[in-house]
């Protein structure tokens, strides 16, 4: 039984439990106090941290010499633990799982909650995790952010230091960390949530449990990794190379645990958009009539799930370390410090590309819309971010060419480096041949996107010099590469989050973003990080390290220079949150249906976008992007007997 | 939306569409279970990884010092009770394919047993080994792997029990005889569910002897 | 969508326009930059390593610029020419874009060539310049004439360098937290937290660290090893003229990482003799309490290495003798 454009008028009745009334519900999932929401998770969170605090101690209790140290890490280890499993028990994250131990398949559960509160719940609706995930997503940046401005407050000057070697080293421990982990989920967590499935024409993500679990785990691992500062913070940087690592204090266990928990939402993420952009496109949706936005995402998602299992079992390792005194990262009691610098790597190298793929995706989704123009070599983007992804298996030990790494490696680790740089430059490829002789549209949206081709354009370049080994003796280690990843990650990933984020909003609530405010936003931020993060190469390449608190004293003038360019980036970040609210709560303005006239199939469905996405599964008839062909064909046929009208089925 | 079967559904469908999406819905089973697979064979190769990458360093002469050994018996017992229940889970889904659910029920929940026995002596052989993890570099690895072998045991003995419940589950609920093999939406997705589960216990089967070979006998 | 279309508008050649621009201001750019700046990139000239590593520095910016340039006129371009207020109002334009075949494979081409030739010019540079100052861990691959054969003889207090030698002047570095130290085997092995350097001299860094991962980076020399415990990481580098340079910790080590730097000096080969053997002499009491000169002091479970601990029972942990003239690898 196949679904074609001619499709059958016969109808089913209609399926119960749409009324949103909570009939049927679950006790845990009906409105009210006590179903599980927010609150309970917080509060079985805490019941969890102190159980699993008390318990090892417990457990240590007849090794005097861990449980007086005043550090036990297995009571820290196993409080974070419990404390992750509370929180998800309190949210009913894990409702599911138990009940399948006695058989329950989920498959005719009742809806649940449809109220204001689904979003302080464990939803099932994509496009509600999707919105959790932006909230998620803007908390950790600003977290992250405020950590930066205190570093580059510190290096206003060499001499006088606002914060003492230990405090300061912790803040850029965790600005570090923080940051990485918000960037995995940047796009995928919010967008890639929100959108893949209607870009493909599902009504549901294929596994909507895990999907949800992946949210709520993502939180639990932002409070795991804040967790540090608490317990002291933890000094080795975001690459938490051993034997440093060995030496930390408890903080360290929070950034290994937090590892894992993120890890573990990763993987769940990649899983569940791999499975769902395999098996859930709608008919007539060929590998060739995918949107690159979901292309990208596929990309990324394949990398989330091979990748990051090996952060895991290294972070496990770590944390074996610490608890059970295991010496795999201790090079003088059998292990090695190259251990976990190879095990980390191997996933910090696809772990960038986890970044910049999505970024590369919004890219190419937006320019057509912009350029009103088909996405020149669709084909060759695609195979682009195809290869990229696994090319980027290949590659890691470029962070190690002067580590003491076997020296035969290393012209076959700047070959495939430089190898990378090929499909990584293919977007440049589209993006400069989409905008021949175009019809530019320059809304924010594309502005965005115009500024990451330009920062990509410096932090791929510089990527080159990074890969080349006699260069890499100059630049590894100091500001230079220090440079190279923020205008890769921030000015490519970051940009785009803003251009998805200015272009979809008015899909996800309705509400378009205030121009006048946008453009201030965008002009402030493209403008100050180019000041802010330039700079830095000239610094890096004058002999400053990373991680410094101090520096020579003629190079002053750049920092003092990079520093309040960055407090003016802040600043643009503080533009963009009052933007924000300015636009959704203050002067909110209606949006059309479709403010940006694209063809996606995300935009033809109804607005607010229903809980069950498409009224009919859509059946997709063309390539997509034919925007300079006023005679093509419709994308997809949405089976309503025309382009969707305003929904009448609304639920919210 | 939650459920499969009603509420991804829009207000009014095609029977071509719910057919659509039962088979998008069988399919993720498959390509999930296959893509699981995946992912833990990245887990268990970091693991692997380490063993030979620390042999090779042989840092201050201590990957292996007088060929150190983890108790031979217990490897023997955990690694021959966690093949029964992948051997188990084999046979069983092939004979739910065949038609035979009471063969399946006893294969799943025998297999559930040694699993779970198997998962204890693990944990037992952990907790009484008779080196102390950080002495050597083998030492550490094997405490990686106990660790490891114990989150495989579990997560095998979850998704064996789960289908064996579901199965009984389907087969109480839904109207008919023999209604785990009709072509009802739930009765599908459970022998999809068990497919996917056997193929994981075979997997996990296979990394078992590689593991215990590396570990036992090398 | 594949209907082949004219480059031009009413008679404008447009690619033809940008590359023309392109090509003049890339030259104008690669030019002013040959003369102005290359010459003073960093790490300078001060050894072979600095200069090899500028070279291919300078390389890499003369082939960047042009690609940083030609991408930013054809977006400039296109912002001035191709928005759609020049293009007219209608929704769609009257010429359809298509995939244009032979820019794809052009461009696949050219960016794979490039490529291609960069990677093999950085492999040439690294190996011809014996690592370029980067460090090579315990068994370097490419190393200077008799390098090796004076790291052996140092383990064994056999190296000799004298001035007009032409030998190779091993030098150990030793990172702990948070300073580097520096000892010198062809003098008696002594300890000193100054690093002097002969001009005119292969050297051979031997980077070490007592705790933690450090990095030696020794910014004008051009020689960064990372500093690890129990592994000796191998550097070279050739002195020539004297000068004075800096020395910073680039890895991340704890707390004082930002405060672990000194500095150094290459000082002619008379001077530099005069220094190590002065020093040798004053410090012959301290040198006598210092464990015997290894490639690395860190103890292990199978005792002291290096002979920190010297009690007589036990073993001393000698690569030579475990693991003959080739050393463990990490």
């Amino acid at each position: 039984m196949t679904i074609s454009a001619e499709r059958s008028t016969e109808v089913v009745g209609a399926s119960s439990g749409h009324d949103g009334g909570s009939k049927g519900l679950s006790w845990t999932q009906r409105p009210g106090l006590l179903s599980q929401n927010l609150i309970t998770a917080i509060v079985f969170a805490i019941v969890g941290y102190v159980v699993g605090h008390w318990f090892g101690n417990y457990l240590s209790s007849g090794y005097t010499y861990i449980s007086n140290s005043g550090q036990n890490s297995i009571a820290n280890t196993l409080a974070l633990t419990f404390g992750v499993v509370g929180w998800l028990l309190g949210i009913g994250a894990l409702n599911y799982p138990l009940a399948k131990l006695l058989g329950y398949d989920g498959l005719e559960e009742e809806a649940p909650v449809d109220n204001w509160t689904k979003y302080f719940r464990y939803s099932l609706d994509h496009k509600v995790v999707g919105l959790q995930y932006v909230v998620g997503v803007l908390l950790f940046m600003f977290t992250g952010g405020l950590l930066a401005m205190a570093v580059r407050a510190e290096l206003l000057n060499p001499t006088t230091h606002l914060f003492s070697p230990d405090t300061y080293i912790k803040i850029v421990s965790e600005h570090g960390t923080i940051m990485m982990m918000m960037a995995t989920s940047i796009i995928v967590g919010p967008l890639g949530n929100y959108f893949v499935p209607l870009m493909i024409g599902a009504r549901r993500m294929a596994f909507p449990r895990i999907e949800a679990l992946s949210f709520w785990i993502f939180t639990a691992g932002y409070m795991v990794i804040f967790s540090a500062l608490p317990y002291g913070g933890f000094p080795t940087g975001w690459t938490g190379y051993a034997p440093l690592q060995t030496q930390a204090g408890p903080g360290m266990v929070s950034y290994l645990l937090g590892f894992a928990v993120i890890g573990f939402g990763m993987i769940l993420a990649g899983f569940n958009q791999a499975v769902t952009i395999i098996n859930y496109r709608a008919p007539g949706m060929t590998w060739s009539r995918v949107p690159i936005f979901v292309w990208s995402i596929l990309a990324t998602a394949s990398l989330l799930t091979l990748a990051t299992p090996v952060l895991f079992a290294g972070g496990l390792f770590g944390l074996l370390d610490k608890t059970v005194q295991t010496a795999f990262y201790v090079t003088e009691h059998g292990g090695s410090s190259y251990l976990w610098q190879n095990l980390f790597w191997f996933f910090g190298h696809p772990e960038v590309y986890i970044m910049a793929l999505p970024g590369f995706g919004i890219a190419g989704e937006i320019l057509p819309v912009f350029t009103r123009r088909p996405l020149f070599a669709y084909k060759v983007a695609a195979a682009g971010m195809i290869g990229v992804a696994l090319l980027s298996f290949f590659v890691w030990q470029h962070h190690l060419f002067q580590s003491g790494i076997n020296p035969d490696m290393r012209p076959l680790f700047m070959l495939t480096t430089e190898l990378i740089s090929i499909p990584t430059g293919f977007i440049f490829l589209v993006g400069l041949g989409t905008l021949y002789r175009a019809k530019l549209r320059l809304e924010i949206p594309m502005l965005f996107v115009l500024a990451l081709f330009f920062n990509f354009l410096i932090g791929g370049v510089t990527g080159v010099f990074l890969s080349d080994v006699p260069v890499n003796v100059t630049v590894h280690g100091g500001f230079f590469v220090l440079s190279h990843f923020h205008y890769t990650i921030m000015g490519g990933l970051l940009f785009a989050f803003m251009a998805g984020l200015y272009y979809w909003l008015p899909k996800m609530t309705g509400k378009m973003m205030n121009k006048k405010i946008g453009k201030v936003h965008f002009w402030m931020m493209f403008v100050f990080f180019n000041l802010t993060f330039f700079p830095m190469f000239i610094i890096g390449l004058l002999g400053q390290p990373r991680r410094v608190f101090t520096y020579a004293s003629n190079l002053q003038g750049l920092n003092d220079f990079a520093s309040v360019s960055a407090f003016l980036l802040g600043l643009s970040f503080l533009v963009f949150f009052f933007n924000l609210v300015w636009s959704m709560w203050i002067k909110p303005e209606a949006a059309p249906a479709n403010p940006w006239e694209s063809q996606g199939l995300e935009w033809l469905t109804a607005s607010p976008v229903p809980s069950y996405n498409f009224e009919r599964i859509p059946v997709i008839l063309t390539d997509p992007y034919r925007y300079s062909e006023p005679e093509a064909p419709a994308y997809a046929d949405l089976g309503t007997g025309g382009p969707a009208d305003p929904s009448t089925h609304s639920m919210a | 939306m939650t459920s499969t079967l009603n509420n991804s559904h829009g207000p009014s469908e095609t029977p071509e569409e719910r057919e659509y999406e039962m088979r998008a819905h069988i399919s993720s089973i498959w390509t999930g279970g296959r893509l699981f697979i995946g992912i833990y064979t990245f887990m268990l190769a970091s693991l692997v990884f380490s063993y030979f990458y620390l042999r090779s360093s042989n840092n201050g002469l201590l990957w292996r010092p007088d060929h150190v050994t983890a108790p031979r018996t217990y490897g023997l017992l955990i690694f021959g009770l966690s093949m029964t229940t992948s051997v188990l889970a084999y046979v069983g889904r092939k004979r739910l394919a065949k038609g035979s659910f009471s063969d399946f029920n006893v294969a799943a929940w025998t297999g559930l047993g040694t699993g779970l026995l198997a998962l204890l002596l693990q944990i037992l052989e952990m907790s009484h080994l008779p080196f102390f993890p950080g002495s050597s570099g083998y030492a550490s690895c094997f405490v990686g792997f106990g660790v490891m072998n114990m989150i495989t045991l579990a997560i095998s003995a979850y998704w064996i029990e789960t289908t064996a419940a579901r199965g009984l589950r389907v087969r109480r609920e839904l109207p008919g005889e023999n209604a785990e093999f009709s072509s009802h939406p739930r009765a599908r997705s459970f022998r999809a569910d068990v497919a996917s589960m056997a193929y994981f216990q075979v997997f996990v089967g296979l990394t078992g002897a590689l593991l215990f070979a590396m570990f036992y006998l090398m | 969508m594949t209907n082949q279309t004219s480059n031009s508008t009413a008679g404008v050649n447009h690619l033809r326009r940008i590359a023309t621009i392109w090509v003049v201001l890339a030259v104008i750019v690669d030019v002013l930059y040959a003369i102005f700046v290359g010459p003073h990139v960093p790490p300078g000239r001060l050894t072979t390593s600095a200069a090899d590593n500028q070279n291919t520095f300078n390389v890499l910016i003369m082939i960047s610029l042009p690609v940083l340039v030609g991408v930013w006129v054809y977006m400039a371009y296109s912002l001035r020419n191709w928005t759609e207020k020049r293009n007219g109002a209608d929704n769609f334009a009257g010429a359809v874009a298509q995939t244009n075949k032979k820019a794809q494979v052009s461009w696949i081409v050219i960016t794979s060539v490039t490529v291609l030739i960069l990677a093999a010019y950085g492999s040439y540079a690294v190996v011809s310049e014996h690592g370029s100052g980067g460090g090579e861990g315990p068994n370097p691959a490419w190393a200077p004439a008799g390098a090796l054969k004076a790291e052996t003889a140092a383990l064994v207090g056999k190296a000799t360098w004298a001035p007009g030698s032409k030998n190779v002047l091993p030098v150990q570095v030793i990172g702990q937290q948070w300073k580097f130290t520096y000892r010198y085997p062809t003098f008696g092995g002594f300890e000193s937290t100054q690093l002097m350097l002969p001009a005119d001299t292969t050297i051979a860094f031997n980077v070490t660290s007592l705790d933690v991962i450090h990095s030696f980076w020794a910014y004008q020399l051009s020689v960064k090893a990372d500093a690890n415990p129990q592994v000796n990481n191998v550097a070279f580098t050739e002195t020539k003229d004297p000068g004075k340079f800096t020395v910073r910790c680039s890895e991340l080590c704890g707390i004082w990482h930002g405060a672990m730097y000194n500095s150094g000096e290459v000082l002619s080969q008379a001077a530099f003799e005069n220094w190590a053997t002065s020093t040798e002499a004053a410090n012959a009491a301290n040198t006598a309490l210092l464990p015997a000169f290894a490639w690395t002091y860190v103890p292990d479970a199978n005792g002291a290495a290096g002979s920190y601990y010297p009690d007589g029972t036990a073993t001393p942990y000698s690569p030579v003798e475990t693991y003959g003239a080739k050393q463990p690898a990490s």
